[in-house]
């Protein structure tokens, strides 16, 4: 019974060594949890591209898995073999927004971090007709009128909306919040003048900027940013406030150590590629590759952070 | 003569031998997703957009434009055949296009289709040619209230669509806004009636429910019915109009155009409501408005220009504001930037060759469209004569990978199952699907900008009547509403008289 049990932990070794000798053993998914031709989608598909060369006979591809605001691709993916040949886009509202609303499949524990790709930088734009055009003016303007500003933001619990919660926390000011349906939208009634003031990413922001509708208030970074480095920071303000949302790989626990290490390696690679930094630069992202440990500790302190406001806002668990 | 130098610039680019090639693939490649019922141009787009890399930006953008206009084509012909409507804008085409092709004149309403659209997307092209800047002002006027009122018009609008009884249309709209609700609340992120279905929470697909009710719940009742399917299959009709014909479909397709081109510029499904208004345009203005849903050329004919008009003006905010109107649009965006340039404000004048390229283009894409699809009318309508034996089990399965494809999703063909099921009831109680579906499209919609509006209007109602645009289209949805409830005063007086 005994050298059963032991040829059968054996039988088990041989088969992880094997493995990594073999890695990749067939075609690399890369499970997106949003729809194609998005930033993230795109982003993907250049990752995967840089992978392919940088991992010697590999075909990677790329997997749609939209829905739930990507709750339904990343619990698919985390589902998945914990082989390595299932890879997941894990982006921070699936990962440290969503579960604490109660609608899905997995949690942050159930998440092993392989490796950032990078952030999308936050940017505050006065709208067209705010009577508002510099960050003083704006916060005197935000206490001179509590809970009347109105803020658009792409969806009731996202990102773009908790961030300004947040915001108003920091600043003990208070909006009011004006949901659309999607980034595109907030932005489209700011340069419309129907709201006061909206957040986007820079690539988001520019074409309106340089048209002259909306107005960079500020950046919600610690350091100005090189895409627009005329635009403060709250920060400098004496205000300690960022926040940035961001997208990495990630795959289910429990990959063989060695497949796992052969995988942080050569995302490494592919992520510090000139090719793939050029084509991410050229889509307005912001690279920032940071190693697994890196990439866990934003992605945890982000999820605490989401926690606290959501139960503030009493949204905590309200999708159970 | 700037704007001949610039137009002269467009064709100049658009008609190098490259670009030429890549505007005919695209619209092959569309015409044939858009038959395949379910496979969207968004996806085919998602697939072709990694091929595009090593093209020029313009030529890419040409021959992706070319499958979102191809597939509008295509999904027309699928709705006029097989009772198909691939996408929401085709829904109204199926309305009276099936009719005829059930009653032998399945090429007539194919004829009528390529011309109306051919017709609507030259003027529209046109349109944006000549007044891209201006009409992108306005489509940014357009805020919570004026959408709303928008909204407002729309529904009033769709109960005179249907033809019928009035009780059951209302009954169909309001199905259709409950099943609109379905899924998260855009304005608290609270999951609705999904009974704790994570699958529910984005809502019902629109696409597993028309293709159901209209496409599954038809097969149904073909089964049902052997001797009337094999009435319909064996003539074909002639491909060619008569010169009464001609003149039947002259008005709606222009006024089709205006209305197409006026609503495809507004973010947000503006191509689809644009057909739905186009044909209650028409059945309004017709003196014998019981011929529509029976088989009135003008049926097809409105619809079809205000769809393919309102797909090409969808460009304008894209290429103007850098704002997608839609979802090709988005993926459009995408494209864009991957080729490194930035739709916005600039783009006209930072990437002129790019911008009045791809305006030329869409000429010379509608004109190969309709070289393509006269010749292929034939063969498409070939196909009807196919056993129904062979052709039903070929359109359910077609059916499911195109529902499957929309999102990966199983639980979406099994909801197209589920609404099969309910079409085919819905046809047993004489209630027409399509009001539904407005209602399914439009209530979200009123309801999201109807409380985004007393956000930013800060609980005030009165901003509806104080804002212009907003006031005009509330006016609007009244005059209708009389216009249809005055008809029905004048007969039962006129009856009374009689007596």
């Amino acid at each position: 019974m005994k050298a059963l049990a032991g040829s059968v932990v054996l039988l088990a070794l041989a088969a992880t060594a094997g493995q990594a000798a073999t890695y990749p053993g067939k075609t690399i998914e890369i499970v997106v949890p949003y729809a194609a031709g998005g930033g993230t989608d795109l982003s993907a598909r250049i990752l995967a591209e840089s992978l392919q060369k940088h991992l010697e006979g590999s075909t990677v591809v790329v997997r749609n898995e939209p829905g739930g605001g990507g709750s339904n691709g990343t619990g698919k993916g985390l589902k998945a073999e914990a082989d390595g040949h299932t890879l997941t886009i894990g982006a921070q509202g699936p990962i440290a927004l969503l579960p604490h609303y109660g609608a899905t499949t997995y949690s942050i524990a159930d998440v092993d971090f392989l490796g950032l790709m990078g952030r999308n930088l936050q940017v505050v734009l006065a709208c067209k007709d705010a009577p508002f055009r510099t960050f003083a003016e704006f916060m005197d303007h935000a206490r001179a009128n509590p809970g009347a500003t109105l803020i658009g933001n792409s969806g009731a619990g996202g990102a773009n909306h908790l961030s300004f919660e947040a915001y108003g926390k920091a600043t003990d000011t208070s909006y009011e919040h004006v949901p659309f349906g999607g980034a595109s939208e907030a932005l489209t009634a700011c340069a419309g003048g129907h709201i006061d003031a909206v957040t986007a990413t820079p690539a988001e922001a520019r074409p309106h900027v340089e048209g002259g509708a909306v107005t960079p208030l500020f950046v919600m970074e610690r350091e100005r940013i090189a895409d627009m480095p005329e635009v403060p920071t709250a920060v400098e303000n004496g205000v300690d406030f960022t926040w940035s949302s961001w997208k990495g790989v990630i795959a289910p626990k429990g990959i063989p150590e060695d497949v796992r290490a052969t995988i942080t390696a050569v995302l490494a690679a592919a992520m510090a590629d000139p090719g793939f930094v050029q084509k991410m630069q050229e889509m307005g992202e912001f690279v920032d590759f940071r190693d697994p440990a890196g990439f866990e500790t934003l992605a945890r302190e982000d999820s605490a952070r989401a926690e606290g406001l959501i139960r503030d806002l009493g949204m905590y668990g309200m999708n159970k | 003569m700037e704007f001949l130098a610039n137009i002269g610039l467009g064709f100049s680019t658009a008609l190098s031998v490259a670009n030429v090639l890549y505007c005919f693939l695209g619209a092959l490649l569309g015409t044939a997703i858009g038959v395949l019922p379910g496979l969207g141009p968004v996806a085919t787009i998602a697939m072709l957009l990694p091929m595009t890399f090593g093209l020029e930006p313009v030529t890419a953008l040409i021959m992706l434009a070319g499958i979102f206009y191809g597939a509008q084509y295509g999904s027309s012909t699928t709705a006029i055949l097989i009772n198909l409507p691939g996408e929401a804008s085709s829904v109204v085409t199926a309305l009276d296009g099936y009719r005829l092709a059930r009653q032998g004149r399945a090429g007539t309403a194919l004829a009528v289709a390529a011309l109306g659209s051919f017709f609507a997307g030259t003027v529209a092209a046109l349109i944006i040619a000549l007044f891209a800047p201006v009409l992108a002002a306005v489509a940014l006027s357009f805020g919570p209230h004026e959408y709303f009122s928008l909204m407002v018009l729309g529904l009033v609008a769709s109960v005179a669509i249907a033809s019928g009884s009035v009780e059951k249309s209302l009954a169909m709209i309001l199905l259709g806004v409950l099943l609109g609700l379905v899924g998260q609340d855009s304005q608290t992120g609270v999951g609705r009636l999904t009974f704790g279905m994570t699958d529910l929470l984005d809502g019902v697909e629109f696409v597993a429910i028309a293709m159901g009710l209209f496409g599954l719940a038809e097969i149904v009742q073909n089964l049902e019915n052997p001797a009337e399917r094999n009435s319909s299959v064996a003539r074909i009709g002639g491909l060619r109009l008569s010169r009464q014909e001609f003149r039947q479909m002259r008005g709606p397709v222009l006024r089709g155009t205006a209305i197409g081109s006026i609503l495809g510029i507004l973010p947000g499904g503006g191509a689809t409501i644009g057909a739905f208004a186009a044909y209650m345009a028409e059945k309004r203005l017709s003196r014998t408005p019981e011929r529509f849903g029976q088989g009135a050329i003008e049926g097809v004919a409105a619809p079809e220009a205000a769809n393919n008009a309102g797909a090409q003006t969808s460009f304008i905010p894209l290429l103007t504001l850098g704002i997608p109107a839609n979802a090709t649009m988005a993926m459009m965006t995408g494209a864009l930037i991957l080729h490194g340039v930035t739709p916005g404000p600039n783009i006209i004048s930072g990437e002129p060759t790019l911008f009045w390229g791809l305006i030329a283009s869409m000429w010379v894409g509608n004109l190969m469209l309709l070289v393509l699809n006269l010749p292929l009318i034939g063969v498409w309508v070939r196909m009807l004569s196919v056993p129904y034996r062979v052709l039903f089990p070929l359109i359910v399965a077609l059916s499911c990978i195109g529902v499957y494809t929309v999102s990966n999703s199983t639980f979406d063909v099994m909801m197209m199952v589920a609404f099969g099921a309910l079409g085919y009831l819905f046809f047993k109680l004489q209630c027409q699907p399509t009001p539904l579906l407005l209602g399914l499209v439009l209530g979200p919609m009123l309801e999201e900008n109807l409380r985004r509006a007393m956000l930013t209007g800060r609980g005030d109602p009165t901003v509806f009547l104080t804002r212009p645009i907003s006031a005009g289209l509330l006016v609007l949805a009244v005059i209708c509403l009389a216009a249809m409830i005055l008809p029905a005063v004048r007969r039962t007086r006129e009856v009374a008289f009689e007596e």
